[in-house]
């Protein structure tokens, strides 16, 4: 048995990666016509009827090419993609997310695409201003091809702004600041009500029994806070980074940013928001629906969910206006990304292209489910909306007014993350400790001294 | 608390006629103390499952509206008919539900496929396994059962990739062989258990049968096996629910849709997207269809495993 | 009962052992094979990948002890064994308590196959849809439990929220589940005392107390141990329930040492220190296990 043990170990010594290095080396087949399966995966079902369509009349324009539509929810997801990476057998082409793409572009488990864009002559200025950009690596390649993009604004139950005296002009009008929270903070004073029928900023408003919150917590927001709370930092002229994309410094320790978490947290203390502790649980979609609270700040991606919801009146507002005077929202998108050892290029890049043209994302608009990335495609489906009686001009109003900023791309995305997830929490669970962020802020920035 | 250990265990099974114990009236006070806690057990048993069926019978839209009712919210079928790949993308989107379609049957009968084998191959093989380790005489035999022990302590992670790696090499991928091949020839858990049950078969039965010039292969079929149906039913019960209940390893080596099994399929009801919310309604009326089956199985084999599980054989 | 004299040797047992350990290899092939290509396997590979710097798309690069060192210093690390074995100490101590209560319940109240059945529905219940039905029923503001507490006059509990709460409530959650299994096994056990021995006892005027500490304890007590040795191992692998719920929060309330395991190999694909985490967390099963079994032995005369 020893000696069997031996071979064993020594057997263990072979590691079985072998089959995951296929991917960067030559393709043979890459010269020919484009012909085959291509697997392409997604993880929002509520999405996948949309690319099925585009699938079928891709087929139909493409005979010698069949797509394969998978769906997965979003932890499978990237398991999923992952163990398929490892394994080789990843799908050919799958939707990419930015906090992903940075370690599979530096890991070469995804192509670059410059040749065919080049060789296909594709015009990426026909997207909306900056998605394309997000999309180019650290090493000046571009590495997917944008196919929509989401913006933050302010939901809100009507009912309740309704009987609080505000209009949805006021609601559009709101205005922030970190030193007394501004006109934002009087009306989510305003809509908080107690057990006993006390407004937050009524005399006698008892915070421990609080039956509506003015507005909700949906988490620390970790590192890019994007529905929590960079929509405030972004207006004190706040930056992630020193640069972005592909920054090697983060301002996590900036007073200013420190300043504004702290009158984040304030509205928690005040029994305005709920607790770190009391927000754990249920989404606030459904804390929404619940009547447990009147506003919540979310991206564009929930308008479905929210506007679905009997028995509350959804209604969307532009984030507040800040302190430079003007509105921020996170500017965030996916792509699609061909992987680095699909055995079938062409076909690959036939699917992407396609996915990426207006023939694909204008039904993708026409569903009104999100809004497609490429700049004429948005007018459908901000018309479609319109058709289900949803204004989305709180989130178009972004792009228009030039005031989005982009989500923090780094190297390292994942680390950031597993420093700043605990450093945010805490902050949010007991006081925010401008200290702890520091030494937080110095954790991150050691990452790219290695 | 006064003397329990009067009423034997089977008085409570006809509570009419008493026996002829005295002090019956005694009795009560503790054990009507003792039935309070027990249906007190029951009842935190049973509410979740209460609230499952409560939450599946209504309408996703108008739950959370309403999220303080105890009866369905807005009543309808909606959230069956998702399960069952009875309703539309639009009717499911109408509900609040997640639009995914969903070939019940076929993933039924890949599930019953995936969790027959897995049972067959590992109870069987386990049983085999067992045997040598309780019945048989051989050097290092409880080094190799400790080996097979600390198979129990195998972090996953170990396992998963490896055995992805290894599915995929072989060629079976979107098989039901590569699916239940993990499963199929052992676990550590039911070679113990099942070890621990054939120590206590009594030896002098198969010393009578040795004398008579029987070999192994026929004490294990015609002793061995037959004696322990008890417990081998138990493990096969427990092994087929726990093949049932399994996702992550089918999830990954069974994309395919003709072998996709149910667990797998009715994740479409779990959230989709990160910051999503599932479809509660889907999810529960997933949850409770599925385990139809399984509940089934208990029925047909309950009696026997709940009233004939010997534990003759702990030692 | 249980405890019988150790089996004398077979006649045959010299010259049998050789002949006997050919049978015992034709019996144990299939069980052998998948345990060395399933189990044994992976984690001789395991190990050698903990010695690796291994980020699961690139090649490992074989870098000695590195990942131990670091592990050591890793406050991460001894934080999640830290909550590791708070949840294995609430878990199984309340799970082998209640679980013996309710068999001792059913074994001296009723006989009815129906109710013992239905201690075993949640069982049937898959993992992730339990934790997040609890979730769910648990949460601070529209939770039903919360609601019941309301009526209660019981200001509501942040069950999962609380740093303090999340692992014992966790913990709760996984006692639902496998309660009813842990109680059966019990209860089989329990099946196994003779009768006339608890006759013997009352007709002495013991009390229900007495009877079960001076009887079915002790006799009871190898059932025990096995349920112990199945279900202590399981609860260190504590994973499902967190990831779907509190995902290792609130701060690091909840990282139980298997979740931070696939974090750090699948968020942050860092298979090599994964890889030493596990094999850390190995030898404490085992180590947990082998001393288990020493008193299981040391109890029991004749084991294995």
């Amino acid at each position: 048995m020893n000696r069997n043990m031996r071979l064993l170990a020594g057997l263990a010594l072979i590691p079985f990666v072998v089959t995951a290095c296929g991917g960067g080396s030559g393709d043979s087949e890459s010269g020919g016509a484009a012909k085959g399966t291509v697997n392409y995966w997604l993880w929002d079902a509520n999405q996948q009827p949309v690319y099925e369509k585009c699938a079928t009349d891709f087929h139909a324009k493409n005979p010698a090419i069949t797509v394969k539509v998978t769906q997965k929810g979003w932890d499978d997801y990237w398991s999923g993609i992952t163990t398929g990476m490892v394994s080789g057998t990843a799908p050919d082409v799958f939707t990419d997310h930015l906090a992903k793409f940075p370690d599979y572009m530096n890991k070469k488990q995804i192509l670059p695409l410059d040749e065919f864009i080049e060789k296909d002559k594709i015009d990426t200025t026909i997207y909306e201003d900056g998605l394309a950009e997000l999309w180019v690596g650290n090493d000046g390649k571009r590495y997917g091809l944008p196919k929509d993009w989401d913006t933050i604004a302010l939901f809100y139950n009507k009912k309740l702004t309704d009987a609080a005296g505000l209009t949805p002009e006021q609601m559009g009008a709101l205005a922030w600041n970190p030193t007394d929270g501004g006109t934002y903070e009087k009306a989510i004073a305003h809509l908080t009500v107690d057990k006993n029928g006390k407004r937050g900023d009524e005399a006698g408003f008892d915070k421990t029994k609080v039956k509506t919150y003015g507005l909700w917590m949906e988490g620390s927001g970790t590192g890019p806070g994007q529905t929590q709370w960079s929509m405030y930092t972004a207006t004190t002229d706040w930056q992630f980074t020193d640069k972005n994309p592909w920054g090697t410094k983060y301002n996590y320790a900036d007073p200013k940013f420190v300043e504004t978490i702290k009158w984040w947290k304030g509205l928690a203390d005040k029994g305005y928001m709920p607790s770190f502790k009391a927000q754990k649980g249920a989404q606030w979609s459904d804390q929404l629906a619940a009547g447990n609270v009147a506003m919540a700040t979310n991206g564009s991606w929930m308008i479905g969910a929210v506007f679905g919801t009997k028995g509350i009146t959804p209604a969307v507002a532009p984030t507040p206006i800040g302190p430079n005077g003007k509105r921020a929202s996170m500017f965030n998108g996916l792509s699609d990304s061909i992987y680095a050892g699909t055995k079938n290029k062409t076909a690959a890049w036939e699917w992407v292209k396609y996915l990426a043209s207006p023939a694909c994302q204008d039904v993708v608009a026409d569903a009104a489910v999100v809004f497609p990335a490429i700049k004429t495609s948005v007018p459908i489906a901000e018309a479609k909306f319109k058709e289900k009686n949803i204004d989305v001009s709180a989130f178009t109003v972004h792009l228009k007014d030039k005031t989005t900023f982009l989500f923090p791309i780094t190297d390292h995305g994942a680390d950031v993350e597993a420093i700043m997830q605990p450093a945010m929490d805490a902050a949010m669970t007991g006081t925010v400790d401008a200290a702890a962020l520091v030494a937080a802020n110095n954790q991150v920035n050691a990452l790219f001294a290695q | 608390m006064t003397n329990l250990a009067e009423a034997p265990a089977q008085a409570a099974a006809a509570p009419p006629t008493h026996r002829a114990d005295a002090g019956a009236p005694r009795i009560s006070v503790g054990r009507v103390l003792a039935w309070v806690v027990l249906i007190l057990f029951i009842l935190i048993t049973l509410f979740p499952f209460y609230w499952m069926l409560r939450t599946a019978l209504s309408n996703n839209r108008t739950l959370f509206a309403h999220s303080s009712s105890w009866l369905p919210v807005d009543f309808t079928w909606g959230a069956f008919k998702r399960v069952l790949g009875l309703s539309s993308f639009a009717e499911a989107q109408a509900e609040g539900g997640s639009g995914g379609s969903i070939q019940f049957w076929l993933y039924l009968r890949n599930s019953i496929i995936v969790s027959t084998a897995i049972t067959v191959g590992q109870v069987f093989f386990s049983a085999l396994a067992a045997y040598a380790f309780a019945r048989l005489r051989w050097p290092g035999r409880d080094k190799v059962f400790f080996l097979f022990l600390c198979a129990l302590m195998v972090p996953p992670i170990f396992t998963m990739l490896p055995n992805f790696v290894l599915v995929k090499d072989l060629g079976l991928l979107n098989t039901f062989p590569g699916i239940v091949a993990p499963y199929f020839f052992m676990t550590p858990f039911a070679v113990f258990f099942l070890r621990q049950f054939f120590l206590g078969v009594n030896r002098e039965i198969e010393e009578a049968a040795m004398l008579d010039g029987a070999g192994h292969l026929t004490l294990f079929f015609r002793i061995i096996l037959p004696l322990s149906s008890a417990p081998i039913t138990t493990l096969g019960i427990l092994t087929f629910i726990n093949a049932w209940n399994e996702y992550f390893w089918p999830s990954l080596v069974g994309q395919e849709e003709n072998v996709r099994v149910l667990t797998v399929a009715l994740s479409i009801f779990k959230s989709q997207t990160p910051q999503g919310t599932p479809d509660w309604a889907g999810l529960m009326a997933g949850t409770l269809v599925a385990a139809v089956p399984v509940i089934l199985l208990f029925l047909a084999f309950g009696r026997r495993i709940v009233n004939s599980i010997q534990f003759s054989g702990i030692k | 009962m249980a405890v019988e004299a150790s089996p004398p040797l077979h006649r045959a047992s010299m010259r049998g052992g050789r002949r006997e350990a050919g049978v015992a290899l034709l019996f144990l092939s299939p069980a052998l094979l998948g345990f060395l290509v399933f189990f044994l396997w992976p984690t001789l590979r395991g190990f050698y990948l903990s010695l690796t710097e291994y980020s699961l798309l690139q090649p490992p690069e074989f870098i000695g002890l590195g990942n131990y060192q670091e592990l050591v210093k890793d406050p991460q690390f001894w934080n999640s064994l830290k909550v590791t074995l708070e949840y294995v100490f609430i878990n199984i101590g309340l799970q082998t308590t209640l679980a013996l209560g309710l068999a001792v319940l059913l074994h001296r109240l009723t006989a009815s196959t129906l109710l013992r059945g239905v201690v075993l529905l949640p069982y049937l219940i898959a993992n992730v849809v339990v934790a997040l039905l609890w979730y769910w029923m648990a949460d601070y503001n529209l939770g039903v439990l919360n609601q019941v507490l309301g009526w209660l006059h019981i200001s509501p509990i942040a069950f999962f929220g609380d740093s303090n709460l999340a692992i014992p409530t966790i913990a709760f959650v996984n006692v639902w589940r496998h309660l009813g299994y842990t109680a059966l096994l019990i209860f089989a056990g329990l099946q196994t005392i003779p009768k006339d021995v608890y006759e013997a006892a009352s007709m002495d005027g013991a009390t229900e107390w007495q009877t079960f500490r001076r009887i079915t304890m002790p006799l009871l007590r190898p059932v025990l141990f096995l349920v112990l040795m199945l279900t202590v191992i399981g609860s260190w692998q504590i994973f499902d329930t967190v990831a779907v719920t509190t995902r290792g929060g609130p701060v690091n309330a909840t990282r139980v040492i298997q979740y931070y395991i696939y974090d750090r190999a699948f968020t942050r694909y860092d298979f090599g220190y994964a890889s030493a985490l596990s094999v850390v967390l190995f030898f404490i099963l085992a180590g947990v296990a082998f001393a288990q079994f020493r008193l299981m032995r040391a109890d029991e005369s004749d084991l294995g």
